[in-house]
């Protein structure tokens, strides 16, 4: 290239590259990179219709400090309450029966903050496309209100029939296959089923 | 642009600037402040309405939340509170969730209406949409309708876990409460505030504008207008004017300083009539005597005694005024400087460069004019005479009063040949005509000068310069 456009070239990278370096750098992640390798909280196929995630199989994973927390406190009746730190990452794929070797879609995820002032309940409600890689945290009533029904009687998994505290998590760690019958695709399909689906995005 | 515009400007652009950032924040604070206060009110009645519905509907109360909202719309008709469905259909508005309640139980939970209801037309309120998706959000904004104008809010239902066992869970959002305020008088009232507002920000700055436009010109743009004009005067030699600056602050101490320093000029002026230049630069120069080379020029008017003997005084002196006053200001015109007036004798002295030339040219032109002068002088003629050469200049005087003239032998010299010249004669020393040869002379002839042992080689001098 000759000529002003040759000149220009030098100044036009520079700004560029100035722009660039004050443009506000992206939040970092909240959500661990290896939610995927985190051990399942439940064999039971959670593919029945809920609010929020309606028919999607979802497949729920927690990481080391909610599994040494579980080790401590047993599974017993009685108040739960997950330290700070905990997260509970729920992957979600596209469909109630993806296909074979299918990656999720989208990872909800709860994680344990309590003196984060965007946790509402002690938690942090985090959703991530997994396809674009955006992170969103939830700070209305959306997602707390209805996990608010995790500490009473509630329709799912062992519905919670002493109404304990149970820090806002509708399934109980190590939970078993649910009564035959409870929902549509849900206790009647072999426990283990989504062993079969891939959880890494 | 005249300083005082300036200062106008400099003035209203302060103010402008000022004031309208200080209301441009009180404007920005109000709207902000009612958006936030009509915001928050909403938000909360939504929150109460979304707690009560919530509460009578989980118990299985679905009539008492029926017969809220009944109530609402009978009593409080202007508070614009409505329920919606996920669809946009207004809720309890027919029998189509009591049916499927029913059905999702299994049993006749609620009983049907005795009168059937029939769902109006869907009418899917305006922005409804972010409110029924998954994940939903709270939508407020401002609408304009029948002429009114309205903030509004609308949050949705959500179909909590403990819903679904009548309701079902296929879906996330069970509808949405719509909350709209009538804010048409708070709009106007912001408009009255901001018009009003806006109107005395103008007047403010203007009025603050003029009344600063006007003392700044009263007490600094009038008064230095004034003493321009004044100094305008003074450059013309006219110094009868002052300035009439009262006060004591700097402008009139300024005033004050400019009145002494124009009477100064005029005493000064004033004295240069009576004092010669030279006395004049010396007094400011300084006053030591020193030997110089110039050229005494002395006019004398002929037959003056005799003249002034039987004459009236002020007929006298009037004429004998105009005459010198003739003589001085062709004097002036080549350069030469009065030194004194000795009766109606006329002292003069050239120094510097072509000091004899211009005496010369002066002495012609002296002669020319009072020759040629008719009546104007009542037939008076003068006699010139010129020398050239070393003089002692200085204060020469008492302490009390003193002239800077100047003495010596060429003073003497000229003072003796203007006594030799005849009516209309002009007699120059052999100095002088050695200085300017080029005129036209005739001479030499020898003459007895007092003081002088031997007789004097003087010149007269007859016309211009030779061509």
């Amino acid at each position: 290239m000759k000529g002003p456009g040759a000149r220009r070239l030098p100044l036009l990278c520079f700004v560029g590259a100035l722009v660039a370096s004050c443009a506000p750098a992206p939040a970092p992640s909240l959500l661990p990179p290896d939610w995927g390798n985190w051990e399942k909280t439940t064999d039971l196929v959670l593919n029945y219709p809920i609010p929020g995630h309606e028919d999607r199989l979802r497949v729920p994973r927690m990481n080391q400090v909610g599994f040494d927390y579980l080790a401590r406190r047993g599974r017993g009746a009685g108040t739960w309450d997950y330290p700070a730190g905990t997260v509970i990452a729920k992957a979600v794929y596209a469909s109630k029966a993806p296909a074979k070797g299918e990656g999720p879609v989208q990872v909800t995820a709860m994680i344990k903050a309590p003196s984060d002032a965007r946790a509402r309940g002690g938690w942090l409600w985090v959703a991530r496309d997994l396809a674009s890689g955006k992170e969103m945290v939830f700070t209305g009533e959306f997602c707390f209100t209805c996990h608010e029904n995790a500490n009473e009687s509630h329709p799912y998994a062992d519905k919670n029939p002493r109404g304990e505290y149970r820090d806002y998590v509708f399934i109980l760690p190590g939970a078993g296959p649910e009564p035959a019958g409870k929902e549509a695709g849900g206790a009647d399909s072999a426990a283990g089923e989504a062993e079969e689906y891939g959880s890494k995005p | 642009m005249g300083i005082a515009l300036k200062v106008d400007l400099i003035i209203i652009a302060g103010l402008a600037l000022g004031f309208g950032i200080v209301f441009a924040v009180f404007v920005s604070a109000l709207v902000s402040t009612r958006a936030l206060l009509t915001t928050a009110s909403l938000e909360a009645q939504a929150g109460v309405m979304y707690e009560a519905i919530k509460n009578f509907m989980l118990p299985g109360e679905a009539p008492i939340a029926v017969k809220f909202l009944s109530d609402l719309e009978t009593r409080r008709p202007d508070d614009n509170i409505m329920l919606w469905r996920r669809f946009g259909v207004a809720a309890f508005s027919d029998n189509e969730t009591i049916r499927r309640v029913n059905a999702n139980l299994g049993k006749k939970r609620f009983e049907l209406p005795a009168e059937p209801r029939t769902a109006a037309a869907a009418s899917r309120p305006p922005g409804f949409d972010p409110a029924v998706a998954n994940p939903p959000s709270e939508v407020a904004f401002r609408e304009e309708s029948g002429g009114r104008v309205f903030f509004r809010i609308y949050r949705p239902l959500i179909n909590l876990p403990k819903c679904t066992g009548c309701h079902g869970s296929d879906h996330t959002i069970r509808g949405v409460i719509d909350l709209r305020s009538d804010i048409t008088a708070v709009e106007r009232v912001e408009r009255l505030t901001l018009y009003g507002g806006g109107g005395g920000f103008v007047a403010a700055v203007s009025l603050l504008a003029l009344a600063l436009g006007s003392f700044l010109r009263r007490v600094v743009i009038l008064p230095v207008k004034a003493i321009g004009r004044l100094c305008g005067e003074v450059a013309g030699g006219r110094f009868e004017g002052r300035v009439d600056i009262r006060g004591g602050d700097e402008i009139g101490e300024l005033g004050a300083t400019v009145n002494d320093m124009v009477r100064g000029l005029h005493e000064r002026s004033e004295l240069t009539k009576y004092v010669s230049t030279g006395t004049l630069s010396a007094l400011s120069g300084g006053q030591e005597s020193r030997r110089v080379d110039l050229t005494v020029l002395f006019s004398d008017v002929r037959g003056f005694t005799a003249y002034s003997a039987d004459r009236d005084p002020e007929l006298v002196v009037g004429v004998l005024n105009r005459l010198l006053e003739t003589q001085t200001a062709l004097i002036g015109a080549e350069g030469g400087d009065v030194d004194k007036f000795v009766g109606d004798e006329i002292v003069a002295i050239f120094a510097g460069e072509g000091a004899a030339l211009r005496a010369c040219r002066a002495g012609l032109a002296l002669r020319a004019r009072v020759e040629e002068a008719g009546t104007e002088f009542d037939g008076l003629r003068i006699g010139v005479g010129i020398a050239t050469g070393p003089v002692i200049q200085g204060m020469v005087g008492s302490a009390k009063r003193a002239d800077f003239t100047v003495i010596g032998d060429t003073a003497n010299m000229g003072s003796r040949l203007c006594a030799l010249a005849k009516s209309g004669q002009i007699v120059v020393s052999e100095g002088t005509r050695n200085a300017a040869p080029d005129f036209d002379f005739r001479g030499p002839f020898a003459a007895k000068i007092k003081g002088k042992t031997e007789p004097q080689r003087v010149w007269l001098l007859e016309g211009g310069m030779k061509p």
